[in-house]
This record gives structure tokens, sequence and C-alpha cells, in this order.
């Protein structure tokens, strides 16, 4: 299968390779057409979002008001921040005009006058790349004042975040950009009609934006073809943990997730055999090294099995990996991002790895457990925004599936309850 | 319109409201920490979860709109059981610290821990640690650890006073309330984030530690600030003012109040300087920094001294001042006895600061019933500046006696100095001050806390006050007081039913005895009785009485001159 998002085209990145390989052809295109007609293409394809919910990304669109005095708005989400998940990143580096083709393609559609890209903070390197590529948009008259002779506008501004993994959630990143506090937002309204400055306002992620312009180019029919129907084109799989050639794998959808750690990304360290997979990103619940043969990498498929595609971050952990451990630093990290806004998430979060911790340092007992699962539940579906899920859904799926570590390391004698020692953080060595 | 069902309730309600609203409306209690009506929506403290059928997750019952045909439950399994969650949530990092915290008695989290709460924690580690005793402005003190993150003092700040000075820092179990870098929370509304904080997150630096809420009895009345006339609680304990807290009056003050009436008005009535008994003044002795010149008299004798000395003077040889700080009742029976005097040397004092006032609630007028004033005693003809030409009759030695009631016309030096040529000077007064000090008799008159009334503030509504405080010829048991449990179940000689209490009368009542005394048949045996004589006698109070204004007042039957919206429209 042809690579539509990453080809491996020397320095594609800079834009006159961009152009000689057909670049900003699909913006010429859509230029062309009417914007309904370019919603319409992208609702037929069947294009879902990549960000992790997987929500239709023409049906968004379309939620757009058509009458409004309003300014209207596109967020280009490149936050990035799950655990797991390194594919944006990629699309700033070797394809950032791609993107900026896409999410332009995108304002032209849905009649956005500025888009605003918001990066994770620490992509000091990538936001620099991006914003070269961005310059030489506007440089190009890609961007800017009626571009390409056209009646059509549009400005983009590239924003940087500050080190919080709640901002890359699309509510949170909005009240960002306005200088506020990091919080998401209670919904609805949702942002199509109540978003940035509480104007009309559509969020995606980059390399939802990134597929646009192939669809644009090569039509909806031929889009759809490729991989699972329902979920269908390329995506970005990102690989890490115990395999030989961690990274990034352009695919279909719809690959074998065996396929994807053996053929790609030469099995496992030292042959061991597979503990534990995470499929998409960290809050994607687990899956046991014996359950993976036969699951499709797609989100109809992992929904399936019980998981979600996520982000397409696939964490791979050998037999020999502590993997109480692993959740315990998974809780840790939801622990510190959340925002502290809601009281399951912003409680129960903190409680939830004071339990883990317990049970690292050889206390814990399966009355613990129990707890663990009660709290879990207890965050779960109740929170104002989906981080409080995600930091349930490891949670319920660990003591669901493995339920033996913690047997295998509860306290042998029962609980006398006795005063406990200030939870650690706990330092991860992979 | 929407037709929805709550709790089995078939209810047709604006679908524009949310389920919160609706359910109140209807008196049925959803809890909520982080919704208040005046605020924008949070939906942060998840306590008032909801089911609603044919929807996967339970629903915040404050952001979800009502459709038609929706059905609510607020006490199904699911609902207790996530409520039952939340509370057990909210407490585990909190320091339970209730027997030493003044929100107890009145702290939503302790009530919602009774009424939800399984009683019980599964949390059994150390508690994450925060700030405590934090100064976050010079009227409100802050302890983090009791903070539950509702931002309703945050959203008060930002959205009703307009002064974003509080935000939230950290993140998660982390996260602590504090003041924007170099602000400190020092607005002139300050003070009402302790009202609406829900747990004792955010006290009041002034009366911190001063009580239980439980020893107070709390009374409804009226803050005599300035003519906004706030809708106020009055809290009391051994006969002492300890605190005010507004009350909900959409009208007036909606739930508000400045922190200026808050402190300010109150402190006075158990003042050192306080006026005990009435006093006359010794022959030919001024006031010096030792001695008054005033004794103790009773009050037949003082009443009989001014008696006797109105008598002796002509009517022009005469002048009396009203007060808007009085009550109505007081100028209307005071304006009533100068007309039996024939007296037409009538004015009253404004006390306007220009400039100290905002689209909130503060007014430049520092007086409580300037308005009611101008309506029941001096009218158009004579106003504040009939005053000016009472000062000069007074130099010219053309008035020779001034009568003046509950005002101080000696704080200004020029005044004081034109005041002391007078052959006699009676005032009403509840503390010491520049006045009782050139006064020949000086009547111990009760303070606003003291005395039922009716102030007309500058919307033109009437609203009652009540009196809080006893005076020696007061009972709290037989006068109509609002009660404390202290009242009800103390003993005479329990510690909890002393404090001090001055032979104070209201200036109806004085007034009422020195017109009797020059040979009047008054019979007001009770301010109520005065005030239904105004409504009977003025246009404007027509058909009004105690018991129709109630709680809430009622506007006068006239053009009102400022026509002031409720200030939440
Ligand atoms: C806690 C949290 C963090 C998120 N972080 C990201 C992120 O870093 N990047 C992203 O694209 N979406 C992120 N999302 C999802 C966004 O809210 C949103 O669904 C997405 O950007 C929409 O884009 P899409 O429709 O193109 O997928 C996050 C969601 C949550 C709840
Ligand atoms: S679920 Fe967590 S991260 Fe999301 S709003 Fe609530 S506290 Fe913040
Ligand atoms: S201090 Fe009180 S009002 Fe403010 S956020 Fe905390 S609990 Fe809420």
């Amino acid at each position: 299968m042809e690579k539509l998002i990453l080809p491996d085209i020397p320095h594609l990145r800079h834009i006159d390779v961009y152009e000689m390989r057909g670049g900003y052809q699909a913006l010429k295109k859509a230029l062309g057409m009417k914007p309904d007609d370019v919603i319409e293409e992208v609702k037929k394809s069947n294009l879902r979002g990549r960000g992790g919910a997987c929500f239709p990304t023409g049906l968004k669109w379309s939620f757009m008001p058509k009458q409004t005095t309003k300014p209207k708005y596109l967020c280009a989400n490149g936050d990035e921040s799950e655990p797991g998940t390194f594919k944006d990143r990629a699309i700033f580096e070797f394809n950032p005009h791609l993107f900026i083709e896409g999410a332009i393609i995108a304002a032209y559609a849905m009649g956005v006058k500025t888009i605003y890209t918001y990066v994770r903070g620490e992509y000091a390197k990538w936001i620099t790349l991006l914003q070269k590529a961005v310059d030489d948009a506007y440089a190009k008259n890609y961007l800017g004042e009626n571009i390409l002779g056209s009646s059509f506008s549009i400005e983009l501004y590239s924003h940087k975040g500050a080190g919080a993994y709640i901002c890359g959630e699309e509510s949170a990143l909005m009240n960002s950009l306005e200088g506020d506090r990091g919080y998401p937002r209670v919904k609805p309204p949702f942002p199509a009609q109540n978003g940035l400055w509480g104007c009309p306002t559509t969020i995606n992620n980059i390399e939802t934006l990134a597929n646009v312009p192939i669809i644009i180019n090569k039509g909806w029919e031929w889009y759809s073809q490729i991989g699972a129907p329902k979920h269908p084109g390329t995506l970005l799989y990102g690989i890490s943990g115990h395999v030989n050639k961690p990274g990034i794998y352009e695919l279909p959808t719809g690959v074998l997730l065996t396929d994807l750690i053996y053929k790609y990304a030469g099995g496992v360290l030292g042959n061991k055999k597979i503990k534990a997979v995470i499929p998409g990103g960290s809050s994607t619940m687990w899956l046991r090294g014996d359950e993976i043969d036969g699951v499709k990498m797609d989100a109809e498929s992992l929904k399936a099995a019980g998981t979600a595609i996520g982000t397409g971050g696939v964490i791979v952990m050998d037999e020999d990996t502590d993997i109480l451990k692993i959740l315990t630093r998974i809780t840790h990290f939801y622990h510190h991002e959340s925002c502290g806004q809601c009281t399951p998430c912003r409680e129960g979060c903190g409680w939830m790895e004071k339990i883990l911790n317990r049970f690292l340092e050889g206390e814990g007992t399966m009355e613990d457990v129990d707890l663990l699962l009660d709290v879990a539940n207890n965050i779960e579906g109740n929170t104002i925004c989906a981080l409080g899920d995600a930091a349930a859904w490891p949670v319920q799926s660990f003591i669901k599936k493995f339920r033996d570590e913690f047997e295998r390391r509860a306290k042998k004698t029962p609980s006398m309850k006795k005063p406990v020692k200030p939870p650690h953080l706990v330092t991860l060595e992979v | 319109m929407a037709k929805i069902t709550i709790d089995g309730k078939q209810l047709e309600v604006d679908n524009k409201l949310t389920i919160i609203q609706v359910a109140l409306e209807h008196g049925i209690a959803i809890p909520h920490f982080c919704w208040h009506p005046r605020l924008s929506v949070a939906g942060n403290c998840r306590i008032c979860l909801v089911e609603v059928e044919k929807f996967p997750k339970l629903v915040i019952a404050c952001a979800t709109q009502v459709t038609d045909g929706m059905v609510v439950k607020t006490n199904s399994p699911k609902v207790v059981n996530a409520r039952e969650a939340v509370m057990e949530f909210l407490l585990i990092n909190h320091p339970l610290d209730c027997p030493i915290c003044d929100e107890a008695g009145e702290c939503k989290l302790q009530d919602y821990a009774y009424k939800f709460s399984e009683g019980v924690s599964r949390f059994d580690f150390e508690k994450v640690r925060k700030p405590k005793r934090v100064e976050l402005g010079p009227n409100v003190m802050l302890d983090v650890e009791r903070c539950i993150m509702c931002s309703r003092c945050v959203r008060f700040c930002d959205e009703i006073a307009k002064k974003p000075q509080l935000v939230f820092i950290q993140r998660a179990d982390h996260v602590e309330l504090t003041t924007f870098p170099g602000e400190n929370l020092d607005h002139p509304y300050s003070m009402n984030t302790i009202d609406l904080c829900p747990v004792g997150a955010l006290t009041s630096r002034d009366f911190r530690f001063k009580a239980r809420v439980w020893e107070m009895s709390s009374t409804d009345t009226v803050c005599p600030g300035c003519a906004r006339g706030c809708n106020m609680k009055m809290w009391v304990r051994n006969n002492e003012v300890l605190r005010l807290t507004p009350r909900y009056n959409p009208e007036v003050n909606d739930y508000w109040m400045c922190d200026y009436g808050r402190l300010n008005t109150f402190k006075y009535v158990n003042a050192e300087n306080r006026i005990k008994a009435p006093l006359i003044r010794k022959e030919g002795v001024l006031a010096n920094q030792t001695d008054s010149g005033l004794v103790e008299v009773g009050w037949d004798e003082a009443i009989a001294k001014v008696a006797s000395e109105l008598k002796s003077f002509d009517e022009d040889e005469i002048a009396g001042l009203c007060s808007a700080f009085a009550t109505n009742e007081d100028n209307y029976l005071f304006v009533k006895l100068m007309n039996m005097l024939g007296v037409k040397n009538i004015a009253f004092l404004q006390h306007l600061i220009e400039g100290d006032e905002d689209d909130i609630l503060i007014r430049a007028d520092k007086t409580p019933n300037n308005r009611g004033v101008r309506e029941v005693g001096l009218t158009s003809s004579i106003n504040g500046s009939g005053w000016e030409i009472i000062l000069r009759r007074i130099d010219e030695g053309t008035i020779k006696a001034l009568y003046v009631i509950d005002d101080d016309p000696g704080a200004d030096p020029r005044v004081a100095e034109t005041l002391a040529r007078l052959d006699f000077f009676v005032v009403h007064a509840s503390n010491e001050n520049d006045t009782t000090k050139l006064a020949d008799v000086v009547l111990s008159s009760s303070t606003y806390a003291e005395k039922h009334g009716t102030f007309t503030n500058f919307q033109g509504r009437v609203q009652r006050i009540r009196p809080a405080v006893t005076t020696a010829e007061q009972d709290r048991a037989l006068d109509g007081f609002a009660m404390s449990r202290l009242d009800k179940f103390g003993a005479h000689n329990d510690r909890w039913m002393q404090g001090p209490k001055c032979d104070a009368r209201p200036t109806w009542r004085i007034l009422t005895c020195v017109a009797n005394a020059l040979g009047a048949k008054w019979k007001h045996n009770t301010v109520e009785d005065v005030f239904n004589e105004i409504a009977a006698t003025t246009e404007s109070f027509k058909g009004m009485s105690y018991m129709k204004l109630g709680l809430r007042g009622m506007l006068l039957k006239t053009k009102v001159e400022v026509v002031a919206a409720p200030i939440h429209a």
C-alpha cells in the first residue's frame, strides 16, 4: 500500500518539493468547488477523526452554522500529549504542507477565516519546522489575503502549548487559546455553536486534516476503499515499548495488530512473549498478550475487542514487564494531568494512584483491588471531559484482565489497616 | 413549553430552563454545590447528577436543558450511588475539621454529608495538605484545604463584582484557590464570596471564631448603610450583633450586599460609647476631656424637662431636624410634633458622598431613608437647604431652641459653633458624638437594630426593619424577636442570656412621650399604630401594612423619581 500522508519523498517538507509532487493542487481544486460540495466530499469519504474519538469529520464540519454574523474558527489540534502517541509530530517534520493544505481546504469548506494551530509546547523543534512551512505558504499566497487570486482569505496562527495534557481536550484547548486556564467546558453547548470566544468553532486533529487534500485529489470513492470500510484511510500507527523497531508506520486501517508488531515493527525484543498491549494510546483498554491474535486495527474491530483505536499509539509489553508498575505510572500521569475541575476525576485519580502505589510497596490487599475498581467506576462517565474516563479505563481493564497480578502481589496476611506512608512517585526506567 | 416528568411528577415547564431550575421551582430539591441561580453554570461539583431516560450516562441537572417528553429521576439507585460517590470523593482530602470550622451548622458539605453520604470513608491514606489561614484580602480568609473547588467565588468576582481577582492554580487534587499575582481580594463586594462558599474555605476575618451559627438568632432586617437598603439578616448572641449577611430580595439587592454595609452598620450598636440612659446637662457644665457634663436621669424627668423647655419658647424660636437615618415612623411623628407646636423651621441633612457609588448596589446617598423623610413629612416646601436658613437664624438669635433626632449635625465644626449659641438643645442619640457634647438633654434612642420600623429606599420601596437586640424595656420572649436556640432553651442564669442592655427607647416612642407631656393624647402603643396612621393619611403609603410589606417591602404609590430596575435585569 502506497503511503499517502508520509510518502518516502526526500525533503517533502520544503514547499518547492511539495509543490513539485502535486502539493496544493487539492486546494486549487477545492477553491473551484462550492464549499458545501467540499463538505459533502469529505462526508462521503467516511473520514473519521484521528484525535481519538473517531468522530466523522464531514459531519462535524456540517454542524458549523452557515448563516452567522460571528467569525468562525478552525482549531488544528497538535497538542499530542497522550502517552504512546507521536504521529502528528511526524507530520510536522516530514509533511507539514499536507496538513496546512488540508486545514485551508477545511477552512474554505466551513467559511472559516482564521485557523489556530495548537502545538504541544515540548515540540519546540517541530514548532519551528511548522512555522517555516507556514511562512512559506504565506509567501506563496496559499495563506493570507485572497489566496491564489480567489476571493477567499485565510489566516493561520500557530500557538505553543505550555505543557498540559488537558489542553488537547478540545474545549480546554479553546480556553487555553483565549488565555484562560485549560479547563474543559461543559457540553452542550458544542464548539460549533459556542466555541472560541463564543463563536462557531471546529476542532480537528492534525492527522485528520492531513487526510483532506488526499480525499479532494483522489475523490471520496477512491479514498473510502482504503482499509476498513467504516473507518477508511491510512493511519499513522505509532508503536512503542518492547519491539525491535519502534516508530511510526503508515498502513491502512484494519491491519492486523500482530502484523503491526511482528511484520512491521520487527517483533518483540529478544523474541519474548507479549504480556500486554495497549492498542491506541494510554487511555485505551488493555489487551492480554493471548488476546491479540486476529485483532484488527480499526474503530469497529477494536470496539468489538473491548477497547478502542484511540490515537493508534500501540504500546507493547513483553512477558517480563512489571505491568502493575506501568499501570501505576499511567495512573500517575492522569492524576498529574487532571485539570482538577470536577470532583470525581480531581479526587479519584489521586486515590487510584495511592492504592496502586500501596501495591507496589507490597502493602495492598484484594480488598484494595475491589476498592480500586469501585473508584474507577465512580469516575467513569461522571465527569466533565473524557480525561476521567481515560484514567478509569486502563484501571478497569487491567483489573478485569490481570487480576492475577494483584493476587500475586497482595499482602498475604489479610488487612489489619495500619498507618500508611505517603505515596511516592514511581519512576520508570523504560 | 415542555411536558416533562420528574420523579413521577408531571410538569409543564418553560423549555429554556434546566432540570435543576425546574425542579427547584416545583419543590424538588436537587443537591448542588457549584450551581447558583445568578452565576454561570460551571458543572464541576457533579453532585447534581440525575438520570434521564434514554440517556446513556447520568447528566448534571444544572447544565441540562429540559426537552419535551423528558423523564428525569433524581433518586434512582444509579443517582443515589453517584451522589454518594461524589460525596466520598469530596471528603477524602477534606480536613473534616467541622468542630473548629465557622461554617459548621450552615455548611452545604456538612448538610449533604448527613443527607447523601454513607458516613464512612474508605480512604485511609494521608490527605493532601494545602495552605491554611491565607489572607486573601482585608476581609476574607481562606483555608485551602477546605475548598471544594466549586469556583463560585471566582465566578462571583468575574461576573457580578466585575473584578477578576481570584483564580485557581495547580492541577488535580493539588488545585489551590488564590489571587492573581499582585492582586488582593479587595473589591467592595468581596465578602459575598463568604456567603457563596458552600464550605468553610472562605471565612470573614471580622466574624471568625466569634460564635457557632446555632448560638445566634437571625433577624430579617435592612442595611442602613446607604439608600439601597439591602435586605439582610442580623445575627445576635448574648444581645450582641456579631455579623450581617445579605438576604435575598430580587427587587433590591438580589443575593448580595457590599462589604461596607456588612462591616460598618452594626458595630456602633454594641459600642462603648452607647448612650445608656437619658442625660441632662449639669447647670453650666460644658463637655470637656474628663466630663461630658451630662448626668443620667430617669425617663420621666428627662421628658418633663424637654416639655417644659419647649413650652417656654415661641413657635418661631424653635427649629427641628428630622433624620434620614431614622425610620418613616420616627420622622412622621417628629413632623407631627413640630406641627403641633406650630414649628415651621424643619429640615433634614443629606449625607451624600459623590462618586462613592456604582451600578451594582452602592449609592452615593449614605442614609437609608432620605426618600422616606421627604415622603412622610418634609415634602417639597422644605428640603435640605432649609438647614442653612435655620443655622443663620440661630446665629442671628431668632431661633433659640433646636430639636434634633438621630443625626449628628455637630460633626461639622462650623455648625457646632452655631449650635453652641442655642438656649435649649435636645437630641435623640444612640451614641455619644459631637452633637451630644453640645446638647442640654440627650434622649437615649434605640438603634435600627433595636426597633421596628420602615425605611424607604431610593427606589421608593418601603421596607421593614426588625429588632434583633433588646433594650432595658424590651423582652425577647415578649416582643416578637427572632430567637436563637440559646434564647429558647437557655435559663436566665445562663451565661448565654447575658449581655449589655441600654435604657434606650425608639425615637417614635420618645416623641409620643414628649407630645403627651405637652398635652397631646397620642395613642400609639406600637410602632405599627404609627405606620397605620401614615398609611391612612399619606397618599403614597395607601394600602400598606406591616403584614403586606412582609419580607420584600412595597413600592410607594407615587411616580418614582429614580426608576431602578431589579439589579439582575
Ligand atoms: C484529555 C484529552 C486529551 C486530548 N488530547 C488530544 C490531543 O492531544 N490531540 C488531539 O488531536 N485530540 C485530543 N483529544 C481529543 C479532542 O478533544 C478532540 O476530540 C479532537 O481534537 C477532535 O479532532 P478529530 O475529530 O479530528 O479527531 C483529547 C481529548 C481528551 C479528553
Ligand atoms: S474529567 Fe478531569 S480533566 Fe476533565 S474536566 Fe474533570 S477534572 Fe478536569
Ligand atoms: S473557596 Fe469556597 S466558593 Fe471558592 S471555590 Fe473553594 S469552595 Fe468554592
